[in-house]
């Protein structure tokens, strides 16, 4: 039960897009097309939950040890850089198919600032290595949900005769500010 | 002490990172055409699309491959269609121009009504409310969702169609994808023939509703068999037979909706 609050936390009331306004950059940079957004989200889901495992397990084995704890924000910043050249050169051996749906997005998301926020609060809530992988899962599938919907607002939004001082990024941050609104919605379910 | 671990920590990590990254590459290393590097220096770089692929890399992988012809750079043009060929050791083609057609020939004045329309002024728009006050279901909706599209500046609307100019068109395809009723296509600049009406309805419904509307009666099909084919009560043309005259089926035609432009 405790998993899925956690889960649910991460996926719904405490957004990581549209609570947070975590990562934003990216959220209106590729959400103007349905297809490019799909690709981002899987690219996040799969680059963050691997990320934060490694520097759950970087933090408690190699920082925490040394005293060291201080230093996470250089240390993550180096391991995740890292990680996802690694996976990029996995992925482009192995399973071609995937790095090429992928495609731009995996480097990307190495500058992506979900990424690092992520593997800050898993340890700033003092999570078990079950309790963070569930956390980014989470965190990751509202990345997407809230991206692919947003896509979609703006895919419409393209036919509509906005005025000219309000198209582009000004009409996108206010459909996001009224999503956001809309997800406020979520917060107290299941007392969370 | 602190300043002393501090350093050997980050210095040993980043050195295991960089021995790591180092031998992945060296392990994963995936074996490239070089073919691939020099397709890609002569390419516009645009990834726009045009080609049919998802961008200029994919096109030069499958150019190796032998799915993509060496003209097949629309944006590029007959230049580097050269430099392509010349790289792939063939010789370049009569680089085969391509631009976009109207595939419908109703002005204003020549269709009919059904409803009247007060929204959103876009054809995206209106084709969703079941094509606004538009009877064909099938024709252009005249609210300049194309000319909005190009980039180049190349359509001009005039009655209420679109007009291409054959000149600045790149063949970029932008305007097939704004068009939500899908009649504008790319063919050829070579094989200016056109048959100017997408109505697949049977030829008693497009009489009723439009005076230039293809009914279907197959006499092109009669008059230039090589050419042109029915299907879906509409006539088609077959862009690859170049060199067959087709003025016996353009005059035949009992609507006019076979142009030639």
């Amino acid at each position: 039960m405790k998993l899925f609050g956690i889960f649910f936390a991460a996926f719904l009331i405490n957004n990581i897009l549209l609570i947070r306004f975590i990562a934003l950059c990216a959220f209106f940079g590729v959400s103007t097309k349905v297809d490019t957004s799909v690709g981002m989200s899987f690219a996040v889901i799969f680059v963050m939950t691997i990320s934060s495992a490694v520097s759950w397990l970087i933090y408690y084995f190699i920082l925490t040890p040394f005293h060291l704890e201080f230093l996470r924000t250089a240390v993550f910043i180096l391991t995740i850089a890292s990680l996802v050249q690694l996976e990029e050169l996995y992925l482009k051996k192995m399973i071609p198919t995937l790095y090429r749906a992928m495609g731009i997005y995996l480097p990307l998301i190495t500058t992506n600032c979900a990424i690092l926020a992520v593997a800050f609060l898993a340890i700033d809530y003092r999570y078990n290595f079950l309790e963070s992988m569930i956390y980014s899962l989470g965190v990751s599938a509202g990345y997407a949900l809230a991206i692919i919907l947003f896509a979609y607002v703006r895919e419409r939004m393209a036919a509509a005769p906005i005025p000219r001082w309000f198209q582009g990024f000004p009409i996108a941050f206010i459909t996001a500010a009224l999503m956001s609104l809309a997800f406020l919605g979520f917060s107290g379910m299941f007392g969370l | 002490m602190m300043i002393l671990i501090s350093i050997l920590v980050l210095g040993v990590m980043g050195l295991v990172f960089a021995g790591l990254l180092g031998f992945a590459a060296d392990y994963f290393r995936v074996e490239e055409d070089p073919r691939v590097g020099q397709l890609m220096a002569v390419l516009p770089g645009g990834n726009c699309g045009a080609c049919g692929f998802a961008g200029c890399r994919d096109f030069s992988e499958k150019l190796i491959l032998g799915d993509a012809g060496v003209g097949g750079c629309v944006a590029g043009g007959a230049k580097v269609g050269e430099a392509i060929a010349a790289i792939m050791g063939v010789q370049a083609a009569a680089f085969d121009r391509k631009v976009a057609t109207v595939h419908c020939g109703a002005k204003l004045d020549q269709r009919k009504p059904k409803a009247h329309y007060t929204g959103i002024e876009t054809c995206f728009a209106v084709n969703m409310v079941d094509g606004g006050g538009l009877a064909c279901a099938y024709g252009c909706l005249g609210h300049e969702d194309c000319q909005a599209a190009c980039p180049f500046d190349a359509i001009r609307m005039e009655e209420g169609l679109p007009v291409i100019d054959p000149e600045k068109c790149t063949a970029c395809g932008n305007c097939v994808t704004a068009c939500p009723r899908k009649i504008i296509s790319i063919r050829p600049q070579a094989f200016p023939v056109v048959v100017a009406c997408s109505s697949q309805d049977a030829g008693a419904v497009v009489r009723k509703i439009c005076p230039v509307g293809c009914i279907g009666c197959k006499i092109c099909v009669k008059q230039v068999p090589e050419v042109f084919a029915v299907s879906d009560n509409l006539a088609v043309v077959d862009y690859t037979k170049t060199g067959v005259s087709c003025d016996a089926a353009i005059d035949k035609c009992p609507t006019k909706c076979i142009v030639r432009l």
